[in-house]
């Protein structure tokens, strides 16, 4: 179906942690090749939501649709099945702050074992993949390296090219360069725009003001629970209308 | 005297291999259930490994092989010896892998999950291994604490190491010598077995980390 134009929507998410209500009726929406992003400041749920759309975080309530594939969450709904959960998160890459890549595999298998597990590729399929997606991100030389013999930003582009190999129709980012020296978040935000020209769908939290005016179609403003506003970045973060997007954004503004 | 002695040997190896390999597995399923999600389960893990390690193994020993006899459940020695050592093993066994458990970061487990990977390759492929990796030096140390502890399969006539030289000691009154060899038998085991497990932890850590 190459016409059909895939893309996630996420529909009245609720989630709570015993009493708190982290997120309160988000809906969010995300076609095909867009690049959307969500900021606000800490607390606010924005990690919640991402880990919500792939199901790491059960959602209270909420729908997810995926391309052809919907779940419908909450009371009167059985629990996400393990298909369920499979197909959900074969199409739903996620990269993380921390990396969290695998440290007693290579970098070759980091980014394999998936390929080979979840889409049944043949070690030789898997590899060749694998040197594609390490030639693009640039680190090809690091394959038979072990992640604690790689940098920081090494490791977080080893970790985009492990969620690009099961060639997923939607690239999570949670503030995947907040725990890198500026200068190393670059690099990882240079590897993020060329995915992004290259038309991979892409929802991304950051604290990365400039990337979101520049790389994003559209932001989110995420405010405990509450997305306060949504809409063209330039224009949000020029004129935004909320008052409590105005407060946060002079404050990272200003810095 | 010696000779005499070593035919011993067997047995204990034997009992202290069967209960290693036993514990070993069942210790899985004890450090499982001691991070299970169920609350219930875990308290009951939790107590069933205090009240394991909280008493003499000697006790239990007795318990399992002159105990079940009186209920009708007649065990051999050896059988009796080493389903003693093998569940005492799964509770410290256990309490070993939950350590190594805790190191392996959330991060990693939400990593696989984020990539599809099944219960079973989340087992096999990363948590496993890791474990493995971090506690193997603790599992020989307990490996040659159970090896030491088999000694008391002598008491309810296992024919091991210990029990032959008892006899000797029994037989020919010649005690020192009959113990000095069994104590240089249990400590030509151990002591390789200790500088292995902390060459085979250098090694891994060298592999791994950021050198």
């Amino acid at each position: 179906m190459p016409d059909q134009i895939p893309h996630l929507k996420a529909v009245n998410i609720c989630k709570e942690f015993g009493q708190v209500q982290v997120l309160r009726d988000v809906c969010m929406e995300i076609n095909s090749g867009d690049v959307i992003s969500i900021i606000g400041p800490s607390g606010a749920g924005k990690s919640t939501l991402l880990r919500c759309i792939n199901l790491l975080e059960t959602p209270t309530t909420g729908v997810l649709e995926i391309g052809d594939f919907k779940i419908t969450i909450g009371e009167g709904h059985k629990k996400a099945s393990k298909k369920e959960l499979a197909t959900l998160r074969r199409n739903v890459g996620m990269v993380f702050q921390s990396f969290n890549l695998f440290p007693h595999l290579t970098v070759m298998e980091n980014i394999s074992l998936a390929q080979r597990r979840v889409l049944g590729r043949t070690k030789d399929e898997a590899n060749s993949r694998t040197l594609e997606l390490l030639d693009r991100v640039g680190l090809k030389e690091k394959a038979d390296a072990y992640p604690g013999r790689c940098s920081g930003g090494q490791q977080q582009r080893v970790a985009i090219a492990r969620s690009l190999s099961l060639d997923p129709m939607v690239m999570l980012f949670d503030e995947p360069t907040s725990a890198l020296d500026p200068e190393v978040g670059a690099e990882i935000l240079t590897v993020m725009r060329e995915l992004a020209n290259d038309g991979m769908t892409m929802m991304i939290v950051t604290h990365e003001m400039a990337f979101a005016r520049e790389v994003g179609d559209r932001v989110y403003v995420m405010v405990d629970g509450v997305i306060v506003e949504s809409g063209d970045p330039r224009v949000i973060m020029s004129e935004p209308t909320h008052e409590r997007t105005k407060q946060f954004l002079s404050a990272v503004m200003g810095r | 005297m010696f000779g005499y002695i070593i035919q011993g040997l067997m047995w204990t190896v034997m009992i202290t291999v069967a209960s290693f390999l036993l514990g070993s597995i069942f210790g899985i399923a004890v450090a499982g259930a001691r991070v299970s999600s169920s609350r219930i389960v875990r308290i009951c893990a939790r107590i069933w490994v205090d009240v394991i390690r909280s008493v003499p193994p000697l006790v239990w020993l007795f318990l399992v092989y002159f105990g079940l006899a009186e209920l009708g459940i007649r065990l051999t020695s050896l059988v009796a010896a080493i389903l003693t050592f093998s569940v005492i093993a799964s509770a410290y066994l256990g309490e070993i892998y939950r350590g190594g458990l805790a190191a392996i970061g959330r991060g990693q487990i939400e990593a696989a999950q984020s990539l599809g990977l099944g219960r079973v390759d989340l087992f096999v492929r990363i948590v496993a291994p890791q474990v493995f990796r971090t506690v193997s030096p603790s599992m020989v140390t307990y490996g040659i604490g159970l090896m030491k502890d088999s000694a008391l399969a002598s008491t309810i006539g296992v024919v091991e190491l210990t029990f032959r030289a008892n006899q000797v000691a029994q037989n020919t009154g010649e005690g020192l010598s009959a113990f000095l060899i069994v104590g240089l038998i249990y400590l030509a085991f151990s002591v390789p077995l200790g500088i292995w497990a902390r060459h085979s932890d250098a090694r891994a850590s060298q592999k791994y980390q950021v050198g």
